[in-house]
């Protein structure tokens, strides 16, 4: 009868995330394919790592006419909550094939 | 700022029947031309998103500002899919509330300028105490309408920190309709939202509640059906399994069993078997299962070659019908002559006999004699008032309900095929257009057919050969003649006062005594008494009102005794008026001395014989003949004959003839109410003419008889013992009879015949001279004395 094919969404999508575990540090992974590394915001909090940012569909211009779309588009938002503080870890980010990895290195004990 | 900075243009998704709430992430359909390109536009952006605003009107296929409500929702298109040009699928989550300033273009697809419309934040105790029961209410409501939703549905309302966020999911899972979807959707307050889904639920909630209650009452209703089927066939699996076949197919065995112990002839055990292979191929539930069971039961039950040995012991015989009736000679005569036939030839017929008699003379009694003298079985049916001829022959078996005829069941019940079957009122057949059941007694009662009687039930010739029929009627009158033809007549006549005493010595008073538990010590009645009884108390040729009086009698004997009292009670002639209340009928009634123009007749009716008084009276200056008393037709004519005699023979009986001239003559006789007819009252009415005419009056002792011609003559009547017999029961011990009858003066007992004068006349002058003394000398013929 009504079973909710509706259900609560949020104005801002979460893409996809995996965390690892490296012996000085943490690796994490986001699923960020077509995101251009300049609209992306790493911010670090205590335990929690958040990623901000925004997908352009970057087709528009093409004068083309949407037949589907599954993809999510415009901003995006993402926070993992780690085991330890890692505030104080530094961090570098590269893209590699559509994924986004976040490599913390130190920061604090578990 | 100018307004175009501040306000936002999107394309416009118009929405029939619902509305879109922000939080929410909702499946849509779009197919309008408009719409259509509305998604498109909004696809075409970085942001994809649109606003979507429910229309008033659902109906409205291309909607301007006026349709459309002016708060919407703008809204992202996070999923769609396209299958056809013409339709889209589209999952869109509602972000804001907006208001519609105003539409920009309706060309090639709406757009609207918006400005956003922040949602309530009150808050307080009613916002919460709301907000927990509308929680309440909806797990009610979803554990109700889906027992089997998911659990997280309900953790997931509970959790619902927002209280809008909560409102907006439930107003879209019940479905509510858009005016109310609008209401939320438009309001100014959380309380206002959270009281009106409170309500919706509240109302919902009941709905549910006894549609679940409706549901399983039907569901209970259902399962005792199934329940019985279910034992009924476990029932059935039982007998299987104890061997028992089911109760349709044992029957049949049964009746199968009963055929072949059966003494049946060959082509009616044929028939049985065919009927009996038609009940096993059918189902026990169809209609005529049973109608072929009933009509196998009678087949077999029938006495087709079952018959009693009769008793030809003569003597026995005798004794045990003079056991059982007094006197009735010819009667027994006939029945005993009978058995000495069967003994010299068995093979002989039984007779149709008919007992003619006024009621209460013993004839349905003597009919039981008879069988227990010869020792068959007796069965007896009343003919009377019966009209619809399928009685005697039965209705064919493609009716409902239908039965065999009466004679039939008779001699089912009687379990042999040569019963004594007697026929009661024989005389009383009724006749309609349903048929006439008189005709159907001439094929029963005719030894040539009735060997193959065929009741249109039974359908199968059943011999009526052996049975002895007895029929009886109070009157051969209304008994059609071809029926009449075949029976032998036996008239059971009035009894006499000595004949009715002796009747009650040895039959009614130990009878009635024996009813009321007194010994014949206790009770005696004396001649006189019984006497007094027979003539004062009751008038009739049989026997019934003089039982009932000995009963009535005895009754109060009984409570005599009953009360203490001891001596032996004798009933005599004064004691009656206390016993039985006062005297009836005074004794007859002769009347002493006779007017002129009274002379006294004799009638035959169906209860005996009776006496009755012509009245003839002068009236001057009046006309013609009146006659009264319901005559009948013959009656009348037999009275105009009578004037006509007189009138002719005025002279010789010296009566003037300007009399006849001036005079009109009313001739009346009572009583008045009772119908009468024959001709056998010709010579009273010549005798009572003659005797007003003359001024002469007629004896009284004398009653008389006889029809006339215009001649003179005086013709033989019928009914001479019954009206011998009134008119001694009235006193009268001097009888004109036509000389024709001196023959029958035989079936008169002989106490009587004794007693009493007879004289027999030819000729109407004898009749005259011997009632009027005045006229016999001017009438010198001779008459005959007895």
């Amino acid at each position: 009868m009504f079973f909710p094919s509706q259900s609560f969404g949020e104005a801002v999508w979460r893409p996809a995330a995996d965390v690892y575990r490296r012996p000085d540090g943490w690796l994490l992974k986001f699923d960020l394919a077509g995101v251009s590394p300049g609209d992306v915001v790493i911010s670090v909090e205590g335990r929690r790592v958040t990623v901000r940012g925004v997908r352009r569909d970057n087709v528009l211009d093409e004068c083309c006419t949407c037949y589907r779309m599954e993809i999510t588009y415009s901003e995006f938002e993402r926070t993992v909550d780690l085991p330890c503080v890692v505030e104080n870890a530094h961090w570098e980010i590269e893209f590699n094939n559509g994924m986004l990895l976040v490599r913390l290195h130190g920061g604090g004990a578990l | 700022m100018s307004e175009s900075q501040t306000l936002q243009t999107l394309p416009v998704l118009p929405l029939k029947n619902t509305a879109l709430f922000p939080f929410l992430m909702t499946p849509l359909s779009v197919g309008r031309p408009a719409s259509l390109a509305a998604v498109e536009a909004a696809l075409a952006t970085e942001k994809k998103e649109l606003v979507v605003v429910a229309q008033r009107d659902p109906n409205v296929e291309e909607p301007t500002q006026d349709d459309l409500y002016t708060v919407g929702t703008k809204a992202i298109v996070r999923k769609m899919s396209r299958p056809s040009d013409e339709l889209m699928e589209l999952l869109v989550l509602g972000v804001e509330r907006v208001v519609i300033v105003r539409l920009e273009h309706t060309e090639p697809y709406l757009t609207a300028k918006i400005q956003p419309l922040p949602l309530p934040t009150d808050t307080g105790t009613e916002v919460e105490a709301l907000q927990r029961a509308i929680v309440e209410l909806a797990g009610k409501a979803i554990s109700l309408a889906q027992p089997q939703a998911p659990p997280e549905l309900a953790r997931m309302l509970a959790s619902s920190e927002d209280p809008l966020r909560l409102v907006f999911l439930l107003a879209s899972m019940f479905s509510l309709d858009l005016a109310k979807e609008q209401k939320l959707l438009e309001c100014e307050s959380r309380v206002d939202a959270l009281r009106l889904m409170h309500q919706y639920l509240s109302y919902e909630v009941q709905v549910l509640e006894l549609r679940t209650k409706i549901a399983s009452e039907a569901r209970s209703e259902m399962s005792k059906e199934q329940r019985e089927y279910l034992l009924r066939q476990q029932m059935r699996a039982i007998q299987q399994e104890l061997g028992e076949r089911n109760p349709e197919q044992a029957e049949v065995d049964l009746l199968r069993e009963r055929l072949e112990k059966a003494d049946l002839p060959e082509d009616v055990r044929k028939e049985v078997e065919r009927e009996l292979g038609r009940l096993e191929r059918l189902p026990a539930a169809a209609p005529d299962f049973h109608v072929i069971r009933s009509y196998i039961e009678l087949v077999l039950e029938l006495p087709w070659r079952v018959s009693t040995q009769d008793n030809l012991d003569i003597a026995n015989a005798r004794q045990v019908l003079d056991e059982d009736h007094y006197d009735l000679k010819e009667v027994k005569e006939r029945i005993l002559e009978f058995l000495g036939v069967m003994k010299m030839n068995p093979s002989a017929k039984a007779p149709i006999l008919c007992f003619v008699g006024p009621p209460g003379v013993g004839k349905t009694s003597l009919g039981q004699s008879i069988a227990r003298a010869i020792g068959r079985k007796f069965e007896r049916m009343s003919l009377g008032g019966l009209h619809d001829e399928a009685e005697l022959r039965g209705h064919r078996r493609t009716y409902v309900g239908a039965m065999p005829g009466r004679l039939i069941q008779a001699v089912r019940r009687a379990g042999s095929n040569n019963p004594v079957i007697m026929l009661d009122e024989v005389d009383k057949l009724g006749r309609d257009y349903r048929g006439d059941p008189a005709s159907a007694l001439l094929e029963i009662l005719d030894p040539e057919q009735n060997k193959s009687f065929r009741d249109n039930y039974l359908d199968l010739p059943f011999s009526l050969a052996n049975v002895f029929f007895i029929t009886t009627a109070n009157t051969l009158d209304s008994i059609p003649g071809p029926l009449l033809d075949r029976m032998e007549i036996l008239r059971l006549a009035g009894y006499t006062e000595e004949e009715k005493i002796q009747i009650a010595r040895r039959y009614l008073i130990p009878r009635q005594l024996k009813e009321a538990g007194l010994s014949d010590e206790q009770l005696s009645i004396t001649d006189e008494a019984l006497k007094k009884i027979i003539g004062g108390y009751t008038r009739e040729a049989g026997l019934r009102r003089l039982e009932r009086a000995i009963a009535r009698i005895a009754r109060k004997t009984a409570l005599k005794f009953a009360e203490g009292h001891g001596e032996p009670v004798v009933i005599r002639p004064e004691d009656l008026v206390e016993m039985l209340g006062p005297q009836p009928f005074m004794p007859e009634d002769a009347r002493k001395t006779l007017p002129p123009g009274v002379a006294t007749g004799l009638a035959w009716t169906e209860t005996g014989g009776d006496v009755l008084y012509l009245e003839a009276t002068l009236l001057p200056d009046g006309k013609g003949l009146t006659l009264t008393g319901q005559l009948g037709e013959v009656m009348q004519e037999s009275a105009k004959a009578a004037q006509s005699y007189v009138w002719s023979h005025a002279d010789e009986l010296g009566i003037d003839l300007k009399l006849f001239r001036d005079a009109g003559v009313h001739l009346h006789v009572p009583a008045g109410a009772t119908p009468k007819d024959g001709p056998s009252a010709g010579v009273t009415a010549v005798v009572a003419l003659a005797s007003m005419y003359t001024k002469q009056p007629v004896r009284s002792d004398t009653a008389m008889t006889g029809e006339i011609t215009l001649s003179g003559l005086v013709l033989p009547i019928g009914g001479v013992k019954e009206k011998v017999l009134a008119a001694r029961r009235a006193g009268i011990r001097r009888v004109i009879l036509p000389k024709a009858n001196e023959k029958d003066l035989r079936d008169v007992p002989e106490e009587a015949r004794n007693e009493m004068q007879f004289i027999f006349a030819e000729r109407i002058e004898d009749v005259i001279v011997n009632t009027i003394p005045a006229l016999a000398e001017r009438l010198a013929a001779p008459a005959q004395t007895a």
